[in-house]
Parts: C-alpha cells; structure tokens; sequence
C-alpha cells in the first residue's frame, strides 16, 4: 500500500517517453523501476489462488447438491438444474439431524470435561513449582503423541465390558456417547492442558497474593480473580476442543455401531448416504454441506481466538 | 470466600449441628500445605488421563509382547517376548497387505504411509509458506482472507474425505476425465493404490496447509520489522532479506509446524477411510484396524506400537535439533 504514490508518479513519466508502448512494455518498464509493484501483484494472484483453492470444494459440493441425482452423470463444474429439495431429502432419507444432534452434544459434553478438568491441571501447572511438575509436564506431552490405533484395543474391551477389575467388569459404555467422550477428552487434553498453562501464567501473580493476604482462601482466590480473568484462555479452549471433537474420525467412526439410536456422530450419518439403494451423490453432497455449518460458524465467530490458539498451544507444547 | 466465611465454618461446625459439607472441605483444602494442594488438584486429569491413556498404551504394550490367539476367548496369546514385531518387520507376519514391499510400494504398508507423509509435508510446507507470507502483509479484507482459509482445516475428516471422494468418483467427478486423458490418473482412480494415494495426499494438502501456515504467520510475526529496514538501508534485494532474515527466524516456527504434521500425517486413518477405502490405501494405521478386525490382538498392538516408535525417533529427532538451534543460535 505504501509504494502506491510512487507507482502514479512512474506512469505519466513511462508514457510521455514512447507513445506506443503496449500494457505489456509498460507493467514490464514499471516492474522494472519499482520492483514493489510485482511483489503486489504476486501478492494479489497468491491471494485469489489460495483463496479459490479453499473454497473451491465448498462450491463444487453446492453444484452436486443442486443437481438433481438422475442427471448427476458426468458432472461439469455448474450445476445441471436446480434441486433445493436436496437439503430436504437429507433429513428424509436418513435422520441426519438425529446424527447432527449426537454430534453437537459428544462435542459439548467432550468440552464441559475437558475444560473442567484441564483448567484446574492449568492453573495448577500454570501457577505452581511443586517437585514433579516438569515430569508430569512431561508425560502429558509424551502421551499426546501416541496414535489412536494404540489406545483402541484395551478401550474397546473396556467399553465392551470386558476388563474386570475386582470381579466387577467394566460398564458397558460402547453405542453410548461416553464411549467417544472419555477417550476424546484424554486425547484433546494435552493440547488444552498446555494451553491453559500458559495462560494462566501470564496472570500477575501479585493479584492472587493480595487477595491471599486479604484473607481469601485458596479456593476464593481461584474463584474471584483467576477465575474470571482467566475467561477468554478457557473459551478459546473450548472452541478448539469443541471443533477438535466434531472433527475426528476414529474413535467416532470405532466406538459406535453406526445407528442415530445409538449416538453415532455426523460421520455415520454421511456414510449412511452410501448404503441407500441408489448411490445418492446429491444427498452426499448435501448433507457434507449440513455437516460444514456449525463449523463454518464458529470459525466465522471466532477466528481470531482458534488462530490464537492453535498457534499458541502448538508453539508452548 | 474470605475471612468471614471462615470463621462462620469454624462456628457452624463447632456450634450448630448442621454441618456444611462443602465448607469443611473447603476449610480441610485450606490447611493442607501448597504440594498437597496441588497434587489434590492434579487427582482428577490424572484419573481421566490414567484410564483413558496411561492404561491402555500399557496394556497394549503387553500385548504386543503376546502371540495371537483367535481360536480362544483369552484374546492373549502366549508370551513370545519381541516375535511379533520381528515377524511384522521382517516381513514373516501373514497380513493383509504386506508390510514393507518394494516390488510394489502402493500396496505395502510403510512405504504407503512414508509416501504419505512424506509428500504432504513437502507440499504443505512450500504452500503453507507462501500462505503465511501473503497473510502477513496488510491488505484490504485480510480478515475474510483468512477466514476462507482457515476454513478447510475446520472440515470434519469425514466430510473432507467425501468432498474428494466424489470430485474423483468416475461417473460423477470432473477431475477425472482431463486428469485421466492427460495420463496422471487412470479412469476409476479411487480403485486403484496409487491414484487413491494421490487423492489422499491432495485432500489433505487442502485441509491441513493453513494449520502450516497459521503456525509459520505466528513465526513471522514475532520478527523485528527494524531488521528489515536495516536491511533496506544495506541493499538487500527482498529474496536475500527473505533468505537472511525471514527464512532462519522463521525456521523453530516451521519446524513446530512440521513435527506437528509429520505426527499427524504418520497416523492417517479416516482421510483413507472415506476415500479409496484401507485396502486400496493401506496405510500402517488401516494395517492395526484390519489385524483389530481379524482379532489378532498381539499383531495388531505390535504395529501400533511401530507407528509409536517411529514418531517417538522423530520426537527426539526434533528436540535434537531444537536444542541445536536454540545454543546455535547463542
């Protein structure tokens, strides 16, 4: 934006010199002078790339679901007439709300726990030397990077009631939502863990002193200064939790057998669009745009606190 | 709850018979010293984290040090110490799909997911790159910019999958035909090992750059804009101030950025899943479900725990290097 003055006072100059210089000679004269304006320019076409690239699949996934599925053969990039009642049939041919409802409350029960737990774990990593602290520290990250498939096999049994402990098996939590939201939460804990620390480190620590030395208690200190100043760490928190949770595959897909009686989240509920007895690409296509929704808003909402956050807790791990 | 509260506990407890639950808990939490509070306050992610994490890798551990056992209920085997993951490594393990062939690398496990991860990263790091640098310059409607590309990453793998599943499915997709003429792809690419490869590698290169991007824009943004004007001052071209400044103070960002893909890309499962399907793609975590599937626990648990090494060696790997940069740079 800066270099623009100088990119005015170069035109009038480069065109009273040859009259019959093309668009071409001029931008390359121009380029030449003021290297500025092509850093613009790749700026502006970097811009349009990555932004089409982006959004691209969200349009083409319009142009599918817009089409009605008899004429859907050999797909161009427009729609080929237009069928809104896809969005309809949706909700008609497989409850896919029920789907989209299991999904919205595995996420918020997910979030509850992992905020409840993994802010008290903050504040006390955050706001605490006590002997054992890095290697605690430690083995949160270490089990951060395990991959699922090393956790399945003994939850799975757990789940399915087959680990005993004291003779007494274990409940039998597989078809129920706690069967994605305890795992889920342990998965999504360190990330929010670390998170947390730092944010609870960068409050003074002079405020909770004097409020201790006015007389407040541990737990009336926590509750009247970190609390409430801790507010915008612990909604970034969850909204990172809530959209990790939605997003993931594998327990969700594992953990449940695949029926909206059953808590089966969103991912069910679109491949349940592959079983119907005609291969139903519209359907597919609209209900991933259903499916997008509650995402797409709250990365509208709140970008701001995602990107903080991701970048955050990422870089402190 | 300050001093009154207090004293009232005292008197409530003392005095009346109502006894308050939750302040004499309060009041017993008060007197205990800062370590016990803190390790009370510690009980409630440990029990969840220990149930839910501690538990299971040791108990998988331990059966991966057992042989299969699908003709009995005990899902354990007899002991046999290291055999499975000898078997598996050297390639005696009856799987699915072979572990680790060379003859045809689209079909065997490792070189599938190495092929993965390995492009993926590459990729993501040239576009996350250039993402972040564009996103660091101010412009007109950066806010929505960003938004758009942000909002691949907040994709649900499932719905990233089926987005590239049908832009790839033969009678429907528009990407197959060009792409299929042109000699890249064949004409039922989700059919076969190293088209549906492809496609996995492209939908998450669209999903997962900006999460590259973000990390690296944080990186930039935390460089002294001063050192550019000095660099002006001196001459430099922007491709050298890109080279001297940008590039190294940028580089503990961008190696965050890639231990974080490289992990994740390493445990690709559900991409594949909605995609070309895990015995098209079979990739090492599709090789645990597959074994998981066949009740051969022990096998199964062994190469989940190959998968943990390896990221575990690039863990160290990555710290190694961190150390380096952080006395190097000094």
């Amino acid at each position: 934006m800066g270099a623009s003055p100088d990119e005015t006072a170069v035109e009038p100059e480069a065109e009273t010199e040859t009259e019959t210089n093309n668009v071409l000679e001029r931008t390359a004269q121009r380029a030449i002078q003021d290297p500025d304006t092509v850093y613009r320019w790749l700026t502006y076409v970097g811009i349009g790339f990555f932004v089409t690239a982006s959004l691209f699949p969200f349009y083409w996934l319009f142009v599918l679901a817009l089409t009605p599925n008899e004429s859907i053969a050999g797909m161009g990039v427009v729609p080929k007439g237009f069928n809104p009642g896809a969005f309809l049939e949706v909700f008609e041919v497989v409850p896919f709300h029920r789907y989209m409802l299991n999904s919205i409350a595995i996420a918020a029960f997910s979030t509850v726990i992992v905020l409840t737990v993994g802010s008290i774990a903050g504040y006390v990593f955050g706001r605490y030397e006590f002997r054992g602290r890095l290697p605690l520290l430690f083995l949160i990250l270490v089990i951060s990077y395990f991959p699922p498939v090393a956790f399945l096999i003994p939850l799975f049994r757990l789940f399915t009631g087959e680990v005993a402990l004291f003779g007494i098996s274990s409940p039998q939590l597989y078809n129920t939502p706690w069967s994605i939201v305890m795992p889920l939460s342990a998965i999504t804990m360190p990330l929010i863990i670390f998170l947390l620390t730092t944010f609870y480190r960068q409050i003074p620590d002079g405020l909770e002193d004097a409020a201790r030395v006015e007389g407040s208690t541990r737990i009336g200190a926590l509750r009247r200064i970190i609390v409430p100043l801790s507010a915008p760490g612990v909604a970034t928190a969850g909204i990172l939790t809530f959209i990790i949770v939605y997003n993931e595959f594998f327990f969700s897909y594992l953990m449940v057998n695949g029926t909206a009686d059953n808590w089966s989240p969103v991912l069910h509920g679109i491949f349940a669009f592959q079983g119907t007895q005609q291969v139903a690409y519209n359907l597919m296509a609209a209900a991933s745009i259903i499916g997008v929704i509650p995402m797409a808003v709250l990365v509208m909402i709140a970008q701001e606190r995602i990107v903080s956050g991701l970048t955050q807790g990422a870089l402190k791990e | 709850m300050s001093t009154e509260d207090r004293s009232s506990t005292v008197a409530q407890t003392q005095q009346t018979p109502r006894y308050r639950v939750d302040l004499a808990m309060l009041d017993w939490l008060e007197r205990r010293s800062d370590t016990q509070f803190v390790y009370m306050m510690l009980v409630p992610v440990f029990a969840l984290l220990g149930t839910m994490a501690i538990w299971p890798l040791l108990y998988t551990a331990n059966i991966s040090l057992h042989a299969d056992s699908i003709a009995t209920a005990d899902p354990l085997g007899e002991f046999i110490v290291l055999q499975n993951y000898v078997d598996i490594l050297a390639g005696e393990a009856h799987l699915q799909r072979p572990f680790f062939s060379l003859s045809n690398p689209f079909t065997s496990a490792a070189p599938v997911t190495l092929l993965y991860t390995g492009s993926v990263i590459a990729i993501e790091t040239v576009l996350g790159l250039s993402m972040a640098l564009i996103l660091n310059k101010e412009f007109r409607g950066r806010r929505w910019v960003r938004v758009a590309m942000i909002l691949p990453w907040a994709v649900p793998i499932v719905i990233q999958g089926m987005i590239f599943y049908l832009m790839f499915q033969p009678s429907i997709g528009f990407a197959v035909d060009p792409l299929s003429e042109l000699g890249i792809i064949s004409s039922t690419p989700l059919a076969n090992s190293r088209d549906g490869l492809l496609i996995a590698i492209i939908a998450d290169v669209w999903k997962q750059s900006a999460f590259m991007a973000l990390l690296i824009l944080a990186g930039l943004q935390s460089i002294d804009r001063n050192l550019y004007d000095v660099a002006e001052v001196a001459g430099a071209s922007k491709l050298q101030q890109f080279r001297t400044i940008t590039f190294p103070l940028v580089l503990p960002a961008l190696l965050v950025a890639l231990l974080f893909r490289t992990i994740d890309a390493l445990k690709v499962y559900g991409l594949i899943e909605a995609t070309a399907g895990c015995n098209t793609v079979p990739t090492l975590s599709c090789l645990v479900i597959d074994l998981w599937n066949g009740h051969r626990y022990g096998s199964a648990a062994a190469v989940a725990f190959i998968i943990a090494t390896v990221i575990g060696v690039l863990l160290i790997g990555y710290l190694v290097q961190l150390r380096k940069q952080e006395t190097g740079g000094q």
